[in-house]
């Protein structure tokens, strides 16, 4: 889609829109409870980035940096927590043992 | 570079069509300022006569563009598919299952024998097609859109999530890297959702086609496991000509699609074709689309009935006639290990457009594909690099002979301003490509090459 067809009030809604799906989901959602989507904050901020921060002001901008900034932080908290687990995991993996065995989903042969 | 006096007419021709008069949406109509306001119908004998002579230069010029516009996803989807293909070995090792559809095993002892039940799987696939394709047509033809949308559903569900599970499982197997099942849910939750978003709602066009592009990717790679070789070629063989026959014979299934499409003015189906540009409409009646709530799965009733650009001859000014090319093709019939989702994955390959093509757009007017398309390019291109004793020289002479049919695709499709078959053509090209190379051209390099005389 083209964000410079939509009118402003679309634009705002479809921003918040991403942002909620994260928030409305949160409580429907199995194995975690949780939406876990930070992909679609990071689509939200690529998305949005152009409109939120580099064009001329108006009316709706400010809400829609607002929820641009949101996704942002929400984003980076995500990608620290799962590159802090990753590097947990593959550092430690072989030393868990059972633990570790239990948690892989792919196991690599002959690498202790 | 377009010439605004044809984007002037164009405008107004639409707005004819979808009887809206918002010209104040319309850019560049800066050399024909005057016609804003007035009745749209004093302009309708110049929108058909200056139509006529821009026409014929438009075409053209629209052609080289949207050719190539097409073949970067093309190309993408293959590479990607090739690249899977040499590197993750799980997609060549037959590891000896099949799919229902094709029940006769092919290592036999005689090639009588091979040769027997190659054709008699091709013929249940072509069978299942068909009945598929009859069932899609009966469907909407009596306006069972919520079944045909839920099938639709479902399918790309069980593409973006199980199909790209099994994909990633691979492709960390052969790097021999581990993966934690908790990261794993992660990604595989998020490519899904965002994928489900992006193709059946809202999302950003290139994320969009990228979706598409990987769906049509991981399509191609499970039948180049699961088909064994003849079916495989042969399957190919016969769907294009099966493409060619429901596409323009008049009692074919997706010509009637198309019709009963146009007849009623609705956009074909909420499923999946690619296209090239966005497809956003301008108008009023969409300022309350994205209020909608955005958990409905179906977004064909989203788009607003406009009629869809299918190349009616009635409406002089259809932005892409001519070039909404294959969506009708997509009838590709897609196998899959479990039965049910069989009948799902049919569903996407029935092409038609997605989303009405953008009616309001001044710029290039998209061009769209099938993912039946992409899919049986890709699979041809992937059976060609996996099983070739030429290996790259055939892969590369398939992959130009598909690229030049497309091309050719296109100027018909120009020419003709209908609905074309995108396959037969290019796997035509491809199939002779293929056998031609593997046969003659790869025995002739590998003496040259033994006999270092570099020509």
């Amino acid at each position: 889609m083209n964000l410079e067809r939509l009118p402003n009030e679309e634009k705002l809604s479809l921003c918040r829109k991403y942002y909620l799906v994260i928030l409305v989901l949160m409580p429907l959602i199995f194995s975690g409870g949780f939406a876990f989507l930070p992909f679609l904050w990071l689509v939200n901020v690529v998305w949005f980035f152009k409109e939120a921060f580099l064009k001329p002001a108006y009316t709706e901008q400010l809400l829609i940096k607002t929820y641009v900034k949101r996704s942002a932080l929400g984003l980076l908290l995500w990608v620290a927590v799962l590159t802090t687990w990753n590097i947990i995991f593959q550092h430690f993996r072989a030393q868990w043992g059972e633990v570790g065995d239990n948690l892989s989903f792919t196991i690599p042969l002959g690498i202790p | 570079m377009f010439n605004p006096i044809f984007q002037d007419q164009i405008k107004i021709g639409l707005a004819l069509n979808s009887k809206k008069y918002e010209f104040s949406n319309f850019h560049n109509l800066s050399s024909e300022p005057e016609q804003n306001g007035q009745p749209p119908t004093a302009h309708a004998p110049r929108v058909v006569e200056t139509e006529d002579d821009e026409e014929e230069e438009l075409t053209l010029k629209y052609g080289a563009k949207h050719v190539i516009m097409l073949f970067v996803p093309v190309t993408l989807c293959m590479v990607v598919v090739v690249a899977t293909i040499k590197s993750v070995s799980f997609y060549t090792h037959n590891d000896g299952q099949r799919l229902i559809y094709t029940p006769f095993p092919e290592d036999t002892d005689t090639v009588a024998q091979r040769a027997l039940n190659s054709i008699l799987n091709a013929t249940i696939m072509i069978t299942v097609i068909i009945v598929m394709t009859l069932v899609l047509v009966l469907l909407y033809k009596y306006r069972c859109y919520k079944v045909i949308q839920g099938w639709l559903f479902l399918s790309s569900l069980l593409l973006l999530f199980f199909f790209s599970y099994i994909y990633l499982k691979e492709v960390f197997k052969t790097y021999n890297v581990a993966l934690d099942y908790l990261t794993l849910a992660v990604i595989i939750w998020n490519f899904g959702v965002v994928g489900m978003m992006c193709i059946h709602w809202k999302g950003p066009l290139r994320l969009q086609q990228a979706y598409l592009i990987m769906i049509s990717a991981l399509m191609a790679l499970v039948f180049i496991k699961y088909l064994p070789e003849w079916t495989a070629w042969l399957i190919l063989a016969v769907i294009s000509v099966y493409d060619l026959l429901a596409v323009l014979c008049p009692k074919g299934p997706l010509r009637i699609l198309v019709e009963t499409a146009q007849e009623r003015n609705e956009p074909i189906f909420p499923a999946l074709i690619y296209s090239s540009t966005m497809v956003w409409l301008v108008n009023m009646a969409d300022t309350d689309r994205p209020n909608r709530n955005s958990t409905e799965a179906a977004s064909s009733q989203q788009e607003p009935p406009q009629p869809v650009a299918s190349p009616a001859p009635s409406s002089p000014s259809q932005d892409d006639g001519g070039f909404n090319s294959t969506w009708v093709n997509q009838q590709q019939h897609q196998l899959g290990p479990l039965h049910s989702t069989e009948d799902t994955r049919r569903e996407i390959q029935q092409m038609p457009s997605a989303r009405p093509p953008a009616e309001d757009d001044d710029e290039e007017r998209g061009v769209k594909l099938g993912l039946g398309d992409f899919i049986f390019y890709s699979m041809l291109v992937g059976k060609a690099s996996a099983t070739a004793s030429g290996d790259w020289n055939t892969t590369l002479a398939c992959f130009v002979a598909i690229l030049i049919g497309l091309c050719l695709t296109l100027l018909l499709l120009a020419i003709f301003k209908k609905a074309l078959p995108a396959l037969p053509i290019s796997i035509f090209f491809g199939l002779v490509f293929y056998f031609a190379t593997d046969n003659l051209v790869q025995p002739f390099m590998d003496k040259l090459a033994l006999h270092q005389f570099y020509i």
